[in-house]
């Protein structure tokens, strides 16, 4: 197209319509906007560049005694999807989005009866820097709740976004409303757990009717299965624990802090790092004077854990120091972030990693990565899971009854995910209580052990 | 300013009063189109009324805003903060889940979401003096850093002070207006799902803040702060009190922000210190900037533009683009995600409304003629003209620090 | 608890560093703000964009850590200059486009028109390169990045490490400082950049094209955050399209503490902050239990806020037009 319009510019330079300085301010705008289209055309991900064909193993995928139904004949219902798409985010939001897509295509968008209708909205807003907006995330769950045609809301990926529609989708009319999340790990959301707030989780349930479920186990798993793997098999004594200042990020540090403790393990610090600073090397040299056998770091990758690592790799060497982080940190984007200091590197994971996955778990894995290109979002498996069990529940109801759905969700129980075979218990949270003990070795996530958080005392 | 006699009709008395009347119809015509957005947005079956709650929260705060930047003259880069204040101070007083509320400190009466909101209010001003008195004598953009580091603190402040803010994870459970009981057995509930009823108290707020700014800058105070935004040495020696009229700007300002953060709080009934950062300062600055400083009115629509494209339109439009994409069978539209383009549109939105049209699309009458630019692309001897015939044009002494 | 003296010492010499990072960039700043008194909000996005360019540049060159010592020094030279070009370019179309069109603008005009252009240029940064953060080419092997050149060069036996990269940041920086105050005292174009700065219409009658020489600033200011952002790439060993917010705010206290429009003051408002910085991050929690590094912006923005309200003019007195 550039060269098209360069091409035009020489003509009217030789037919001399414009004068030569005309002429390189246009060719140069003309440079120019095309190199800025390029760039823009790089970023646009590879997705949707393949409509996967429906893949035979698939359906293998989820509770294999209920039959799946591809006629539409009943009409339309819709799956809404929520959480942040652009800014920091834009990745991960997006594999979760592909993920998500390509369960509902490998049912061939379709299921009881009904053809599924897929929207993916962003709570995020720019006024927030493309990060989550309370009042997006109400407007979304309001509208979802409003919508007759919507059967099933799969979101939030911030907990805190959560606990503005779990009550909202939970007083909808006729019943609750079927929330299904793939990222929420606070405990809070859904039962009891030390570091509550006043009311939780029943606040969020102000109809007592729980409507609300998630696939991915919560942070009161990872951060005591970390710690005792710490303490009891590794031998380490002393922690320093840092987190991002975040619902997540503190979650799983005060987890695992108290848990060290518990088990009888010293807290030499317990802090915030700022995500917005360019550098750690003061911090990590103040924190190298204490001495600590391990750090542990609750965070996401987009708030800067790499760097982290990075500068506390610097000064504190992996023969000597330890570093355990959780499952915010098992991604691609987080090894790059932090480059050679990856290496060594403890991540633990609620169930096995992508890479880890046998059977079906393998071969979606595989797809996956060939569809994005790169690494998928460890929690990409997740929105895979989290559509199949709202595509099963359809398939077992056929009929759009938001109540009957939300039931069915419920009582989902033998189903053969990505991850394992798990059911949903009452609080809706998962069954697997499989925590994955991974290392970064050259560049990839190595599987090393399967480790469990000790017995609440 | 002095009255003119009302019997004098002069041509210029002529021009306001139809420039009044003309500003009632808009009002009037803008009230009725209002009150039927949600009967055309169920008949229709949108389903958006939810949008336009936080849409007009965010317009209260534009309001509020442009009394601190427009009427006054004074750029405040941390309006946020007052924002987090009015819903802090909502939650703390409210929330079972607050320390306060924990430890008996707040009486039964405070308890309640409507003298929150009032001590909300009251508290966001307190700050905007406290935050002023020492930096009003600051120049222009000196003073533009100091609010966007107090902007920067006061979020940084409720994240990290968890003993008493409870830290990332907020305060929830704040309390909501209660049941309004109506005769005949039925009342106005403002629970989750009664979108209509937040949307009447959002458009009653917003109207009453739109009626009360009216009238303040119709009085003697509003001519002060024009007279400052002029000319500071000028107003001064008229006997305008600088640092009093100044102040008043930023607590009117704050209180507004305030207003609009606990009427917020009270909707989401969860606070978290991440959800404010500087970037929506600029936003909210954007709004009146892209409305026309120091128009009311403009700023009201500036707010809708900007809120609506960044909550709506930006999800919206993406339809119509990916169809036209195509068409024309080009892969980058018909695979662009417009959302991923917000901060490039609200960045080209500032840069290109302060090239070619400084007053907004607005312009307040005023300001316009204060906004243009008056020499662009000078070379050395144009320059040397205009310095011939422009001796008498000498930046004003208001302008000197 | 005692006074750690090692512990302070390293962390002064990585305050140092950081130091004579956040000079560099608010020498950028100082020299805009010196002549059109302007906050050029969008100075740390072309410290971003410096930083940006420079692993593209290295990527085009294709030298990796493999290479011969020669070819990486070379590629380096090559990316700084490029950044410089690169950066100064930036800076000197949004000067041309935007703010040129607002000289007689009232003051909040061109502010806004320069946060308009941080968020277009962020933007800009994440259609180049994602939004998560990026690790450069790895073309300076860790070995050679972290050697301690006080014990390896000069044989001192002790426990203070001075990192060959640290070393290099100041290393750098020291002579850019230099060129650019014998460019702006002894250079005509710095005589006119000088009186430009004074008077702009007297300037003008004296025959400086005043345009010109407010372009030149532009150019020369973004070439610094340039140079700026190729060496944070290779201090950091990362980057991301947010770095240059937070450098940015850094070094704007770092120009209105030395006292703006004043080049040493700039220098030493940075190293000041980063001084601080590195000790509110480090050395702090040594004596206050719950100190943490989150408060650090905190300190840092409540020292601006401190300087701009009981020392508007900085330490070292501001040097601004005076028909301010």
């Amino acid at each position: 197209m550039a060269q098209d319009r360069i091409g035009t510019l020489i003509a009217q330079l030789h037919r001399q319509n414009i004068d030569r300085r005309e002429f390189a301010q246009r060719a140069g705008a003309i440079g120019l906007s095309a190199t800025l289209i390029g760039q823009v055309l790089r970023a646009v991900p590879a997705a949707a560049q393949d409509a996967t064909p429906e893949a035979d193993g698939a359906m293998s995928i989820g509770n294999p005694d209920i039959e799946h139904i591809t006629e539409t004949e009943l009409g339309m219902v819709k799956f809404i999807s929520s959480w942040p798409l652009t800014g920091a985010s834009e990745q991960l939001g997006g594999d979760m989005v592909a993920s998500l897509q390509m369960a509902l295509d490998d049912f061939g968008n379709a299921a009881g009866g009904f053809a599924i209708e897929y929207t993916a909205m962003d709570d995020g807003i720019a006024a927030n820097n493309g990060s989550w907006d309370a009042a997006r995330e109400a407007e979304i769950a309001t509208s979802v709740v409003n919508d007759p045609d919507a059967m099933v809301y799969i979101a939030t990926y911030n907990s805190g976004a959560a606990a503005v529609s779990i009550p909202i989708l939970n007083q909808a009319d006729p019943g609750p409303m079927a929330m299904i999340s793939p990222a929420n790990t606070y405990p809070g959301l859904t039962k009891d757990s030390p570091n509550n707030e006043e009311g939780e989780p029943d606040r969020y349930y102000p109809t007592g009717v729980r409507n609300y479920m998630r696939v991915v186990p919560a942070d009161d798993l990872q951060g005591p299965a970390a710690a005792a793997w710490a303490v009891e098999n590794a031998g380490l004594s002393s922690a320093y624990v840092l987190h991002d200042n975040q619902l997540y990020g503190r979650g799983v540090a005060v987890a695992f802090r108290d848990t060290f403790e518990d088990l009888g393990g010293a807290i030499a610090g317990f802090e915030a790092f700022d995500q917005n600073a360019p550098d750690y090397l003061a911090l990590m040299t103040s924190i190298a004077s204490s001495a600590p056998d391990v750090i542990y770091v609750g965070a996401i990758t987009n708030l800067n854990p790499g760097k982290l690592l990075q500068d506390m790799r610097s000064v504190m060497p992996a023969s000597e120091v330890t570093f355990i982080g959780p499952d915010g940190l098992i991604n691609q984007a987080f090894i790059d972030g932090a480059g050679e200091a990856a290496q060594d590197a403890y991540v633990t994971f609620a169930g096995l990693p992508p890479n880890a996955l046998q059977g079906a778990g393998a071969e979606w894995y595989a797809r996956i990565r060939e569809l994005l290109g790169h690494e998928p979002d460890a929690y990409a498996v997740y929105a895979y899971e989290a559509a199949v069990v709202a595509i099963q529940a359809l398939d077992q109801v056929q009929d759009n009854d938001r109540v009957a759905i939300l039931e069915a969700m419920f009582s989902t129980t033998n189903f053969a995910g990505l991850l394992g075979t798990w059911e949903f218990l009452e609080t809706g949270d998962t069954s697997l209580t499989t925590v994955s003990l991974n290392q970064i070795q050259d560049g990839g996530i190595v599987f090393l052990e399967e480790i469990a958080a000790p017995p609440v005392a | 300013m002095v009255s003119t006699p009302a019997a004098s009709t002069t041509w210029e008395d002529d021009a306001d009063q139809r420039q009044a009347w003309r500003e009632r119809l808009w009002l009037i015509l803008g009230i009725i189109a209002l009150a039927l957005v949600p009967f055309v947005d169920s008949a229709l079956g949108i389903n958006r009324l939810g949008s336009w709650i936080p849409i007009f929260v965010f317009i209260i705060l534009a309001m509020g805003l442009n009394i601190v930047v427009g009427y006054a003259g004074l750029l405040d880069l941390g309006y946020v903060a007052f924002f987090v204040i009015g819903a802090y101070s909502c939650a703390f007083l409210t929330s079972p889940s607050s320390v306060f509320v924990q430890n008996g400190w707040i009486p039964e009466f405070f308890q309640g979401f409507w003298p929150a909101m009032a001590v909300g209010w009251v508290l966001a001003a307190v700050f905007g003096v406290l935050i002023g008195a020492p930096t009003l004598r600051l120049r222009g953009d000196y003073l533009a850093i100091v609010t966007l580091g107090f902007g920067e603190i006061v979020p940084d402040f409720f994240i990290n002070a968890a003993a008493i803010t409870g830290g990332p994870n907020g305060i929830g459970q704040i309390a909501r207006p209660p049941s309004i009981p109506l005769p005949g057995g039925n009342s106005i509930n403002f629970s989750s799902g009664d979108l209509d009823n937040w949307y009447w108290l959002v458009v009653a707020v917003g109207v009453l803040s739109l009626f009360i700014i009216n009238r303040v800058y119709k009085s003697r105070l509003g001519r002060a702060w024009q007279a400052v935004r002029e000319d500071e040495v000028a107003a001064s020696s008229m006997g305008v009190n600088l640092v009093r009229t100044k102040l008043w700007a930023f607590a009117l300002g704050a209180s507004f922000s305030g207003f609009a953060g606990s009427i917020y709080g009270g909707y989401i009934t969860v606070v978290y210190p991440d959800q404010v950062q500087f970037s929506t300062s600029i936003i909210i600055l954007a709004m009146v900037i892209l409305g026309g400083l120091g128009n009311i009115y403009g700023v009201i629509i500036g707010g809708f533009l900007i809120q609506s494209f960044d909550r709506v339109l930006a999800d919206e439009l993406n339809a119509p683009l990916h169809w036209i994409g195509d068409r024309l069978n080009l892969d980058f539209l018909r695979e662009h995600d417009l959302q991923s383009d917000r901060f490039l549109i609200f960045g080209l939105a500032l840069v290109l409304m302060m090239v070619l049209r400084p007053g907004g699309l607005f312009p307040s009458r005023q300001r316009a003629a204060e906004m243009r630019p008056e020499d662009q692309d000078i070379t050395v001897q144009e320059q040397q003209e205009m310095y011939d015939v422009r001796q008498d044009d000498e930046p004003s002494a208001g302008e000197r620090a | 608890m005692d006074f750690n003296l090692d512990l302070f010492l390293q962390i002064l010499i990585i305050g140092i560093t950081y130091g004579a990072m956040i000079a560099l960039i608010a020498l950028g700043y100082t020299l805009v703000y010196g002549i059109v008194e302007l906050i050029n909000f969008a100075h740390g996005e072309v410290f971003m964009m410096g930083a940006f360019f420079t692993m593209q540049v290295v990527l085009w060159v294709g030298v990796t850590s493999e290479s011969a010592t020669v070819a990486v020094v070379g590629a380096l030279a090559l990316a700084l200059l490029a950044a410089m070009a690169f950066s100064g370019g930036i800076n000197y179309f949004i000067d041309r486009v935007a703010y040129r069109r607002l000289r007689n603008a009232p003051r909040l005009a061109p502010l806004i028109a320069a946060i308009g252009f941080s968020f277009i240029l962020q933007n800009i940064a994440i259609y180049w390169r994602g939004s998560n953060p990026v690790t450069p080419e790895a073309v300076i092997p860790l070995e050679i990045r972290s050697l301690n050149i006080l014990t390896a060069w000069f044989g001192l036996d002790t426990n203070l490490r001075v990192r060959l990269i640290d070393f290099l940041v100041v290393l750098v920086t020291i002579p850019i400082l230099i060129g650019l105050s014998w460019f702006v005292y002894r250079t005509r174009t710095g005589a006119a950049m000088r009186a430009t700065a004074q008077d702009r219409e007297a300037a003008a009658l004296m025959g400086i094209d005043v345009n010109r020489t407010i372009g030149t600033a532009f150019l020369i200011g973004g070439a610094l955050a340039g140079a700026a952002g190729m060496i944070a790439v290779y201090y950091l060993n990362s980057a991301r399209f947010q770095m240059g917010f937070q450098y940015g705010l850094f070094a704007f206290t770092a120009a209105v503490l030395g006292g703006i429009g004043n080049l040493s003051g700039a220098v030493l408002g940075g190293f000041l902050i980063g001084i601080i910085w590195a000790m509110s991050d480090g050395f702090i929690r040594q004596f206050i239990p719950e100190w943490g590094a989150q408060w650090t912006p905190t300190v840092i923005f409540g020292l601006l806020i401190l300087v701009l309200v009981f020392r508007p003019s900085g330490l070292l007195g501001e040097q601004v037009p005076d028909r301010a």
